[in-house]
């Protein structure tokens, strides 16, 4: 059995799709583009399928991965990107189809590129003022209270027209995840900023030893 | 990307993924390259609206043509509505997001008579004058097709035109008009009087109604020589002649039929005299097993789909059933598809059957028996008897099922308390079933649902005449079922009787209901389907502001010598039949099925000759 690793994009449309209506996504256009990949066995059988690093309803991303499996043993990876490009939604790109060199769990970060209306650039200057930013995450153990000045102590961001973007480099992963989404969430509550029409991009996964997730 | 408003919108919204298109199968055009663009608007929510077969055969045959573009528009849910609203996006298509004012056709799927109001709340929300009488030239012409324009007159103000019937070849020859009026820039007026000749195309404009004192009709007149005195509807003479749709848009947020779809026929032989759809597309066709069968594996090839249903309102009236299912079987296992069959017959399911559509999985079985007695299911010529209920739940438990539904009506007429007192009496009877299988699994106990629905008289039907019962005799008897059911393994599902109401007035309504339709959408009502939206004091104020009473349309008996909204529209059954069935109903004598007896309805016309070969045995 051999793991084979699909890359793609979820962008524009495809954001919106969610974590549980992807894996129907991508259940059927797997089968869809009648690759040989392996099913799970017993009474109702599907395609067995793991995403790496699942990203909040509404974001973007250029990095998505999917693990299957497959019983060939040497799969043809530029045939399988060949067999998946014409099958996907709108707003999901097959990048590249390789064979995992790094397991899921070793994720420890993720770049974030996060686009803003310039109205709130007075927001950011403020945050960057500020001595601590407490806001309340929802964990599995019940909320908890970080301070996100201490993984983000200022943001510095570049205005262009009527926008101004700014990049995170934010923990991800088995362990703690951080999102942009609390970032925005805290200038909107504290500083007012109009953050609803927000584009949060992830551009990279990396792991502990600052390398790409490949 | 999308425009920053949209996005703001989508932030706000429960499920933002029913208002983004991009599903695989949906098609994009250079709307600078084509020639006619058509919105298909389903007044439901998306989950609602892509379940439905009708937009999916349309689509694709619309999207065929090069040079014209078809897309979808549903109704947002009522959060999305509101930020529209509020950041004043105006309803748009999901494929290109442009509004539907950049449109040449806006046409509306009309499956419910409660989703009227959402018509309206949609042109409202596209900026698009309501009434055909306001929107000059620059509008799009406003179209509407399905089951309900049978009867859509209270519709007959909005809407510019209707088509009876079946779509395929009569909505390509309407877009082919309005392609070429484009051309020659013809006014609206023009075009209207051009599609008029196309069969079942009605232009509720060319005709004026006009009443007796007592709010009857008294006549329908066309006033353009365009329009012909009486609109037939359209119809495929042979099913084979057009191939099922194979190509579908698949929804990525869950829809409510969420899985590939083959028509193996339409219409139906049994003439139930509640169903209008039974009436509406008579006579029944089928498809050859060999074509569904093609057509199945290529859906399922293009689509992913991991499940395959075979729809029609009867599915085991086709005449190949087992032959198809066993050319399914042969790949279908491999593919990992499961197949599932939702209109079976309890007179005529077998044991093979059960194991060929249970070979890949099993879900519960769902039977509707309609009525609690024997009298009453002759009333209304549901043709099933207790012994056929009692071998098919046999078979049902001996093959390990343990949950049963059964549907039934109340309010159906001649119904009496005893008749209620059945319905219970039935499913006590299925429960005794279970416990009587010497087999059952160990430790398993039964379940029976019973979902009872307020029955709603509908034009086109025999029961088209009758009263319907009213909301207080309806709670009577959904108080007197639940006394009559001592079982715990037996759930009761009943319906709101003050929508079914609502269902039979706007069923059976008349132009005049234009008015209250506008004044409710005003108050605020739309989504009156959904429990949750329905305002039936605004419904009642809305009455009380145009002065028309609601129970003049539900609760009076319409005389078989009267004119009705509908008598200039015809689908092939005649009236004379119609009162014949009226009759032999309240005298609890049934009617064969088409296919064993000709009972002469009169759709024979659309066929020529007789609609079936009766030398050969088509019944099972």
């Amino acid at each position: 059995m051999t793991t084979v690793r699909i890359w793609f994009t979820k962008t524009g449309e495809a954001s919106y799709i969610s974590l549980l209506d992807l894996q129907r996504v991508m259940q059927r256009s797997l089968k869809r583009s009648g690759l040989p990949v392996w099913y799970t066995l017993g009474f109702n059988p599907h395609i067995y399928m793991t995403f790496a690093c699942p990203l909040p309803l509404g974001q973007e991303s250029l990095v998505e991965s999917v693990d299957v499996k497959t019983e060939q043993e040497a799969p043809d990876l530029a045939a399988w990107k060949a067999a998946l490009e014409p099958v996907m939604p709108l707003g999901v790109a097959v990048t590249a189809v390789t064979l995992p060199r790094c397991k899921a769990e070793q994720i420890a970060a993720a770049r974030y590129s996060v686009t803003l209306p310039a109205g709130c650039a007075a927001a950011l200057e403020q945050y960057n003022q500020r001595q601590t930013a407490p806001v309340q995450k929802k964990s599995k153990r019940g909320m908890k209270e970080i301070d996100l000045k201490e993984y983000c102590p200022r943001i510095d961001f570049v205005c262009r027209a009527q926008e101004l973007t700014f990049e995170m480099l934010l923990p991800a992963g088995e362990g703690l995840t951080l999102n942009p989404s609390l970032w925005l969430g805290l200038l909107e509550r504290d500083h007012g900023a109009p953050v609803t029409g927000a584009r949060v991009l992830r551009t990279r996964l990396l792991t502990k030893n600052s390398e790409d997730f490949s | 990307m999308f425009d920053p408003k949209l996005k703001e919108a989508l932030a706000r919204v429960q499920k933002p993924g029913r208002y983004t298109g991009g599903e695989p199968g949906c098609v994009l055009k250079d709307k600078a390259a084509v020639d006619l663009r058509f919105a298909f608007c389903f007044p439901d929510t998306y989950e609602v609206g892509m379940s439905f077969l009708g937009m999916k055969i349309l689509y694709e045959l619309l999207n065929d043509q090069p040079n014209w573009w078809c897309e979808r528009v549903f109704m947002p849910w009522v959060d999305m509505k509101g930020e529209m609203e509020r950041l004043g996006l105006p309803l748009y298509a999901l494929e290109s997001k442009d509004p539907l004012t950049d449109f040449d056709v806006v046409g509306f799927t009309l499956q419910y008579e409660l989703s009227y109001t959402n018509i309206l709340a949609m042109l409202d929300l596209a900026g698009i004058p309501l009434r055909a009488a306001d929107r000059g030239e620059e509008w799009p012409l406003i179209v509407a097709g399905g089951p309900c324009v049978c009867n859509a007159e209270p519709l007959a103000d909005f809407i510019d035109m209707m088509m009876l019937g079946e779509g395929e070849e009569q909505l390509p020859a309407v877009c082919r008009i309005v392609e070429q009026a484009k051309r020659e820039g013809l006014p609206k007026k023009e075009v209207l009087r051009r599609i008029a000749a196309v069969p079942g195309c009605y232009v509720p404009s060319f005709y004026d109604v006009t009443y007796h004192e007592d709010g009857r009709v008294k006549a329908v007149v066309p006033n353009d020589p365009a329009a012909p005195a009486v609109v037939t509807k359209a119809i495929i003479r042979e099913m084979d002649s057009q191939t099922p749709p194979t190509r579908f848009v698949v929804p990525m947020v869950g829809a409510v039929h969420d899985r590939a779809q083959i028509e193996v026929l339409r219409g139906c032989v049994r003439g139930c005299r509640f169903c209008q759809a039974g009436f509406l597309y008579r006579p029944m066709r089928q498809r050859s097993a060999d074509k569904l069968n093609d057509a199945a594996r290529r859906l399922c090839d293009n689509t992913g789909y991991e499940e395959i249903s075979l729809t029609s309102l009867s599915t085991s009236d086709h005449s190949q059933l087992e032959p198809l299912l066993d050319d399914l079987l042969t790949w279908t296992n491999d593919e990992h598809v499961s197949l599932s069959l939702p209109s079976l017959r309890i007179d005529n399911f077998s044991e093979s059957l059960i194991e060929k559509t249970n070979r890949v999985r099993k879900t519960g079985l769902t039977f509707a028996p309609e009525a609690g007695t024997q009298r009453l299911r002759d009333v209304i010529n549901k043709n099933v008897t207790w012994p056929e209920i009692e071998r098919t739940c046999t078979l049902a438990f001996k093959a390990g099922y343990t949950s049963v539904k059964l549907y039934f009506m109340m309010g159906l007429p001649t119904e009496t308390l005893e008749d209620i007192e059945g319905i219970a009496d039935t499913a006590q009877k299925v429960v005794d079933l279970y416990y009587a299988n010497p087999d059952k699994p160990k430790g398993k106990s039964v379940q029976v649902t019973i979902s009872v629905a307020c029955f709603v008289p509908k034009p086109h039907t025999p029961f088209q005449f009758v009263p319907q019962d009213t909301e207080e005799q309806l709670r009577e008897k959904q108080q007197h079922l639940l006394h009559s059911v001592h079982s715990k393994k037996i759930h009761v599902n009943y319906h709101d009787s003050s929508i079914s109401f609502l269902e039979a007035v706007f069923a059976k309504g008349d132009r005049r209901l234009g008015r209250v339709l506008e004044t409710a959408y005003r108050k605020g009502c739309f989504f009156d389907g959904w429990d949750e939206c329905f305002h039936y004091d605004r419904w009642m104020e809305a009455f009380a502001a145009c002065g028309l009473d609601p129970a003049f349309y539900a609760y009076r008996p319409i005389g078989t010598e009267e004119v009705t909204p509908w008598s200039h529209l015809d689908y092939g059954v005649s009236h004379e039949f119609l009162v014949r069935e009226y009759k032999k109903a309240l005298d609890a004598r049934t009617t064969p099925p088409c296919n064993r007896k000709c009972s002469a309805c009169g759709a024979n016309k659309f066929v020529g000759g007789t609609c079936f070969d009766y030398g050969t045995d088509l019944v099972h």
